[in-house]
């Protein structure tokens, strides 16, 4: 005890304020090596206007991914982010429809978003019923809602003011791209600088210690799914804003992309692990891949194998590279 | 006389460390030969080498004289090297023989089928050379861990080894089953099987074994002949320096801090009433499963009470969860700490501070620099080392592990500190370390109570020592009276129980506990 307590003082680290971890490079490493194969291969696919049609092409899945990141990271899963996103956008449809201000339908609209969420992580925190479970029966009850609210038809005719902010330009750049980015932020910030973000990830570590330790755990399970469900109505709003019309039917797979989005970005589904930046690169990289096979003109079919066969590649390069533990 | 086995200069070295640094010693044919050392001192490294699961950095293993260069488990065990791991590798449901030839069963009709019946006769002829009385057809879950020892062993002598490696063979094992271990052993030995025996019992490696080899640092200290040598030469050099005998130091004080009336609960505790004053060490001892840790889990808020009441400063409290107790200046030092303590993937200071990141944040943001200067205060007053507060606390060492738990309540300003089994896993010379600092706690005015199965630890430590038997109180004995075989005399339920099978630490120079 007499050097080694000496020699902390004289070499205090300096705090990392951002730091770029390893696992996120190397999902940009991926990005970069599908884009210039891309390049290669679809002429223009590098111009200014693609690459910013790409951006807004992932900006929905990026936003679901978001929330899914912080559900995940909290050790849970959400499989309802779809029907979660069907039913805000139904409603908040219906309310432009009716005439109500757009401010307040937006607020309803991410308020059924929220309550979605809440029910989630109620019956997650309290009731100990397991996430995927949970979000497997709301799935299909949020589903169910919005098809009986519509009676399976769309609401159509949302007003061009609505249409204009979810779906304009804002300095050259498309007001989705600009949301998601702000919420990427925001996200960030939470995970990274507060309490709740450190909660997060010790309840998804290892939620035995965390609650010896005095996390408050019903509480931060119940703020992700709440977090998931309000970003899933906001990525209702953005794809109404765009389409002009609801559909009790639309957000369909969405939980699949947003999960591979999280997990290629190096979210661990056992939970206690997963990164912000990480999930924006996986969900561009999904984005991108859909984009170059679109403009090479592949079909469908082949579009759906590329996206299994990367989110396969994605976590075969991270298991290699993590080492055996 | 050639050798059996022989190492010849081996190195190993991982990205940044190097775990083994020329390490040569040879083992006769029929030889029982120790392996000592603390934990990362590099006795692991060694005999994964030696199994075939790592590739030595350069040197070489001889097997009989021959240089074998093992790519893979397979390889060694087909070169006649058995490992005996100290969590035993077996399929529960699966019968003695089935696990016995695991692997590479026995068939017929060209592989589709398994000759069960010829698989069992065989794996009772392996056994009957060491235990007549475990049946080969039984589910290997029926059977005790000591006679599921003896079936690996089985398993090692259908394969022919020439060598068996045992790592930590008798961790789970009562003294009597130990015996046992060690006739099967020894009839092994004459044989010609040579065994190499890992081991953090002092007392077990001098019973057993003629010479040893004693690690330190990734690097052979010394090849000692056992009958020549004294344990504390060995722990010497295994240690590096001489472990002082301390003597207790007492700061209670006549202020009562906390006071327990009559707790029960579901979790087995019946009536338990005692007091903790200011300064104070109360040491709790009892057998495992007297309820010792649901005494401190009900303390922590962790699980709830059914009767009776705590009070802290002459407060009454209620814990609903650990976040009020921990309120209330409590803080619970875990047992396990890797499922209770530590987010493995946090900083170490992060960690640290979870108990208390509210007091870190203002505005619902994390203050960065507050959270580091505490964490550079706090954790160097608890030496951890490596001092680097971004590492991950899964990178550091069970007792830096703990070190860090115990810097989480310091930061929490926990007034009262609930240490289960504050050494677990955890080396000599950190050992020493807690123990210290469990004093320095007390000095300044913390109360604590410390669970443990080892009594020289309760013995050293306490002010007073309360005996739990069948989760009740048997006994309280004061520091003055304060003896091993008073301790033992009360925990024991009935008057002259089987000694034998209490799973309580005998008084013998427990080098590390099992993790």
């Amino acid at each position: 005890m007499t050097s080694t307590s000496n020699a902390p003082a004289t070499s205090a680290p300096t705090f990392r304020r951002f730091s770029f971890s390893l696992r996120d490079a190397g999902t940009l490493i991926g990005l970069i090596v599908i884009m210039a194969v891309f390049a290669a291969l679809v002429p223009g696919f590098i111009s200014e206007r693609n690459l910013v049609n790409i951006l807004q092409q992932s900006s929905i899945n990026a936003c679901l991914a978001l929330g899914m990141t912080l559900v995940i990271i909290s050790g849970g899963i959400d499989l309802s982010v779809g029907p979660t996103a069907a039913i805000s956008a139904v409603v908040t449809a219906s309310l432009l429809v009716a005439g109500t201000p757009i401010p307040l339908a937006i607020l309803a609209g991410l308020g059924v978003g929220v309550l979605c969420g809440l029910i989630n992580g109620g019956l997650v925190a309290y009731v100990g019923l397991q996430p995927f479970i949970v979000t497997l029966g709301t799935l299909s009850t949020y589903r169910a809602i919005a098809l009986i609210y519509t009676g399976g038809n769309p609401v159509l005719g949302i007003p061009p003011g609505f249409r204009s902010l979810f779906n304009g330009n804002l300095f050259g750049i498309p007001t989705p791209v600009l949301i998601v980015a702000v919420v990427a932020i925001a996200a960030w910030i939470l995970l990274k600088k507060t309490p709740i973000g450190e909660y997060l990830m010790a309840v998804g570590g290892n939620e035995e210690a965390a609650y010896v330790a005095g996390v408050p755990i019903a509480r931060t399970k119940i703020t992700a799914y709440v977090i998931s469900g309000g970003l899933a109505a906001l990525a209702s709003l953005i794809l109404i804003g765009r389409l002009g019309a609801a559909e009790p039917i639309l957000g369909n797979l969405w939980e699949l992309d947003a999960i591979a989005a999280a997990a290629i970005g190096g979210a661990s589904l056992m939970g206690g692990k997963g990164s912000i930046l990480g999930t924006i690169l996986g969900a561009i990289i999904l984005g991108a891949m859909r984009n170059g096979l679109t403009l090479m003109n592949v079909q469908a079919f082949y579009q759906l194998l590329a996206t299994g066969l990367i989110i396969l590649v994605a976590m075969m390069i991270d298991r290699a590279t993590r080492g055996r533990e | 006389m050639t050798p059996r086995l022989r190492f010849e200069s081996i190195s190993k070295s991982f990205p940044g460390v190097n775990a083994l640094t020329d390490v040569s010693f040879d083992v006769a044919p029929g030889e029982i030969h120790g392996l000592l050392g603390e934990n990362g001192a590099g006795k692991s490294t060694l005999l994964r080498i030696l199994s075939g699961v790592y590739r030595p950095t350069s040197g070489t293993v001889f097997v009989d004289g021959e240089a074998v260069a093992f790519r893979k488990p397979m390889d060694a065990r087909a070169a006649g090297i058995a490992m005996i791991h100290q969590e035993l590798q077996q399929v529960p449901h699966l019968s003695v023989a089935q696990n016995m030839f695991l692997g590479h069963s026995l068939t017929h009709m060209g592989g589709m089928f398994v000759s069960r019946r010829e698989q069992e006769a065989r794996a009772a002829e392996a056994l009957s050379m060491i235990d007549k009385t475990i049946d080969p057809s039984a589910p290997i879950s029926s059977l005790k861990v000591a006679q599921r020892q003896i079936v690996e062993i089985g398993r090692a002598l259908l394969d022919k080894a020439k060598v068996i490696a045992m790592d930590e063979p008798t961790s789970s094992l009562t003294p009597s089953e130990f015996d046992r271990l060690a006739e099967v052993i020894a009839s092994l030995s004459q044989s010609g099987v040579s065994i190499i025996y890992v081991s953090h019992k002092m007392d077990e490696v001098f019973r057993i074994c003629q010479r040893s080899s004693i690690m330190r640092d990734g690097k052979l200290v010394d090849i000692v002949d056992l009958a020549r040598v004294s344990e504390t030469d060995v722990i010497a050099k295994m240690v590096g320096r001489e472990l002082m005998q301390e003597e207790h130091n007492s700061f209670v004080t006549d202020t009562v801090k906390l006071e327990a009336k009559k707790l029960s609960s579901t979790t087995r505790i019946r009536d338990v009433s005692f007091t903790l004053h200011k300064g104070e060490v109360l040491g709790i001892a009892g057998l495992v499963g007297s309820g010792r840790t649901e005494l401190l889990r009900l303390l922590a808020g962790v699980d709830r009470l059914s009767a009776g009441s705590i009070s802290i400063d002459g407060k009454e409290q209620s814990f609903s969860n650990p976040r009020d107790a921990i309120a209330a200046g409590i803080g619970l030092v875990p047992e396990e700490r890797k499922r209770e303590g530590i987010i493995p993937l946090r900083p170490v200071a992060i960690n640290m501070a979870l108990a208390s990141l509210g007091s870190f944040s203002s505005g619902g943001m994390i203050n960065n620099f507050k959270l580091r200067a505490t964490a550079q205060d706090l954790l160097t007053r608890v030496n951890l080392r490596p001092f680097q507060l971004d590492r991950p606390i899964r990178l550091f060492s069970g007792g830096n592990q703990q070190k860090a738990i115990i810097a989480r309540w310091l930061a929490a300003k926990s007034q009262i500190l609930l240490f289960d089994e504050p050494t677990r896993g955890i080396d000599v010379g950190a050992k020493s370390e807690i123990y210290h600092l469990i004093e320095d706690l007390a000095r300044e005015g913390h109360s604590i109570i410390v669970v443990s199965s080892e009594l020289p630890e309760v013995i050293r430590l306490s002010d007073r020592v309360l005996v739990i038997r069948e989760g009740r109180i048997a006994a309280t004995i004061e520091r003055d009276q304060l003896s091993e075989s008073a301790i033992v005399a009360h925990a024991i339920p009935g008057a002259n129980a089987d000694a034998d099978d209490a799973r309580i630490a005998r008084p013998r120079v427990n080098l590390q506990d099992n993790p």
